[in-house]
């Protein structure tokens, strides 16, 4: 049974945080029809940090907002911990949204006229927690990001990486069982972008925020994919067969982070199509 | 929630500024234009405003103005007397006159015409002198704020009104009218010498009523009696309201003007408040990716409207309100009257503008794809 308390998809997806089929997405129509979907089939697994990879344009970030359901697919189906997001009223995913699913974005979308603390309380407010309870969590969880001792600051006060940890804290403040990362390193130098990294990896593994968890990352930056248990790598609207073990081998003898997991570390799942392991 | 949206308000002080500036200005334009269009008709009733005793002015029937004068003929003034009900009913005129200067220039001045005996009509409060030298021979007494316009001319001095000799004995403070004339007190006798019109002089008849007797049917006795129309003060304030209004064209050209004011103003609010939501797009963007509903994010955008609609209200109009006591200075020529309702009309324009400015912002608001914050 799932969260919201029904069953999950089959025996197929079984041990699958988000099971996606035959979700295809379409922009316009006709001659001028953009197809930036076509039919992906994706089993994300649970408690492990899996990595979205591929050119610009590949349609890696429109495949992300599906999953957590802040766009609707043209066709197919997208399930979250057993939450079929096609299902459900806007109103319904929404408040599912809000309780299962972390963000952190590239450009990390702080409020700049908010402290720290109540930029990572803000889920917490969603959900109408009382506000001093809210921020104690926050300041936790900036405790828990290396930030402790920048509760009152604000965001242009804090450098690139540290509005990330800020942004780490505000997506892991609320417990999610799904942490959704939009090229979190894109924006950051490398030593901030592995630093970043770290976190998530922790994220995933349960080190920082408790719980181990699912996590996606959206990214193209080949110096983090050793930090992945599964990579899906997309081409044209489509999962690749295979995933290049020569990306992943790149990308692991180029990694530096001593606090990072070995590079390849973690099984790659090998879904019913798309990724295999290397 | 709300704390974040009162953030997001005050935390970024120069989009709050051009806020509060914009929606400020928009009222004081919307409050000042319409306390200068009051001041305006106001003045038009001046001289009925100056007169507390009567209950009743009786004119022709086809009066349309306080200034627009058919003379009375003082027989008839022996019927409104005889007409049950009336107390006391005196001769009040109000014509124009030109007043020679020292320096050889001239003026024109209104010149009031009160009853010799009983000073029916008479200013509602005497600055300097007494009322009672109007008796004198050639005895006038001017308007606080007319003194400027005849040359300072205070009391003991003498002019040439309508070339006759005129010497002040009095100052008074009174409304002047529409026309902004010097405005000039004396006896009907007197007024009569000034401006000769032949037998039928009188302006108006000042009627008072008697204790318990109803103004409306002592008005209905006066006009079957007289044939002429007996007019509560009210009556004739709408009469003389409504003329302006209409017959002047000061109704259609500064209604245009309010109605520009009002326009402008909205515009201003509602572009400044949607600029200001647009640029916000983003951060409800991410709330709304993390959760939040649509009702909650609509309360957080109407919560920034209503603050900064009430602060620029209370900016606004208290600017406007300082504006106006400008005009309430003795002798200042700015006619500006800002009553309370005003304050209700500028606060219900400021919510048109809000609500106008909020529902575009609603709309984006409403309609805005999560989406973007991957984009």
């Amino acid at each position: 049974m799932t969260a919201e308390g029904r069953p999950a998809h089959g025996a197929a997806s079984a041990g699958a945080a988000v099971v996606v089929r035959g979700v295809t997405k379409t922009y316009g129509r006709g001659a001028a029809a953009v197809h930036a979907l076509r039919g992906i089939d994706l089993d994300v697994p649970a408690n492990r940090l899996s990595m979205l990879v591929g050119p610009s344009g590949c349609g890696k970030t429109t495949l992300v907002s599906i999953i957590t359901g802040v766009l609707d697919p043209t066709e197919g189906r997208v399930s979250v911990f057993g939450n079929e997001w096609t299902e459900m009223s806007a109103d319904r995913r929404t408040r599912a949204r809000s309780r299962m699913i972390g963000f952190i974005f590239q450009q990390f979308n702080l409020i700049p006229t908010l402290p720290a603390a109540e930029n990572v309380a803000v889920p917490l407010f969603i959900r109408d927690m009382d506000r001093t309870e809210a921020l104690d969590r926050a300041a936790g969880a900036l405790r828990a990001v290396g930030l402790g001792d920048r509760v009152r600051a604000f965001p242009g006060e804090l450098s690139g990486g540290m509005q990330q940890r800020v942004a780490i804290a505000r997506a892991l403040v609320a417990g999610p069982r799904l942490l959704v990362c939009d090229e979190p390193t894109a924006s950051l130098d490398g030593k901030a972008g592995q630093a970043v990294m770290d976190l998530i990896r922790g994220a995933a593994s349960g080190d920082v925020g408790g719980e181990p968890r699912c996590v996606i990352v959206v990214t193209h930056d080949s110096r983090v994919f050793h930090y992945a248990d599964s990579i899906f790598e997309m081409e044209d609207g489509r999962l690749k067969d295979h995933v290049s073990r020569t990306i992943m081998d790149q990308a692991g003898a180029g990694a530096t982070s001593g606090a990072g997991p070995t590079p390849g570390a973690g099984p790659f799942q090998a879904p019913t199509n798309g990724t295999k392991e290397p | 929630m709300y704390r974040i949206a009162l953030r997001m308000l005050f935390g970024d002080r120069g989009k709050y500024l051009s806020l509060v500036v914009g929606l400020s200005f928009a009222v004081l334009l919307i409050a000042q234009q319409g306390a200068i269009f009051l001041g305006l008709i106001l003045r038009s009733t001046g001289p009925l405003q100056n007169i507390g005793q009567a209950d009743l002015w009786v004119a022709d029937p086809h009066t349309r103005y306080i200034g627009d004068i058919r003379p009375l003929s003082d027989r008839d003034l022996g019927r409104v007397r005889s007409t049950p009900g009336v107390a006391w009913a005196e001769p009040f005129v109000t014509t124009r006159a030109v007043v020679e200067l020292s320096d050889g220039s001239y003026k024109s001045a209104q010149l009031i015409g009160i009853d010799r005996s009983t000073l029916i009509g008479q200013p509602p409060e005497m600055v300097a002198g007494s009322l009672g030298d109007l008796r004198g021979p050639d005895a006038v007494i001017v308007e606080e704020s007319s003194r400027g316009k005849l040359a300072g001319a205070g009391i003991g001095d003498t002019f040439r009104l309508n070339d006759k000799r005129a010497v002040i004995v009095g100052i008074a403070r009174a409304k002047t009218g529409f026309e902004s004339n010097a405005l000039i007190y004396t006896t009907v006798d007197n007024a009569l010498g000034y401006t000769p019109v032949g037998r039928e002089a009188i302006s108006f008849f000042l009627v008072r009523v008697k204790p318990g007797a109803d103004p409306g049917a002592v008005a209905s006795g006066i006009e079957e009696r007289t044939g002429l129309g007996a007019f509560t003060q009210g009556q004739m304030q709408s009469r003389s309201v409504g003329f302006i209004l209409k017959e002047t064209g000061i109704g259609i050209n500064f209604g245009i003007t309010v109605a520009l004011g009002f326009i402008v103003g909205l515009a201003i609010v509602t572009s400044v408040f949607y600029q200001f939501t647009l640029e916000n797009l983003r951060h409800f963007a991410v709330l709304k990716a993390m959760g939040a509903r649509n009702m909650v994010l609509v309360r957080m955008v109407l919560l920034q409207a209503v603050i900064v609609g009430f602060i620029g209200f209370g900016i606004g109009t208290g600017a406007a309100a300082l504006f106006s006591l400008s005009g309430r200075r003795p002798g200042a020529e700015l006619a500006v009257y800002f009553p309370w309702p005003l304050l209700i009309v500028s606060f219900v324009a400021m919510l048109v503008c809000i609500s106008m400015g909020s529902l575009l912002s609603l709309r984006r608001v409403i309609t805005l794809e999560p989406a973007v914050v991957f984009k």
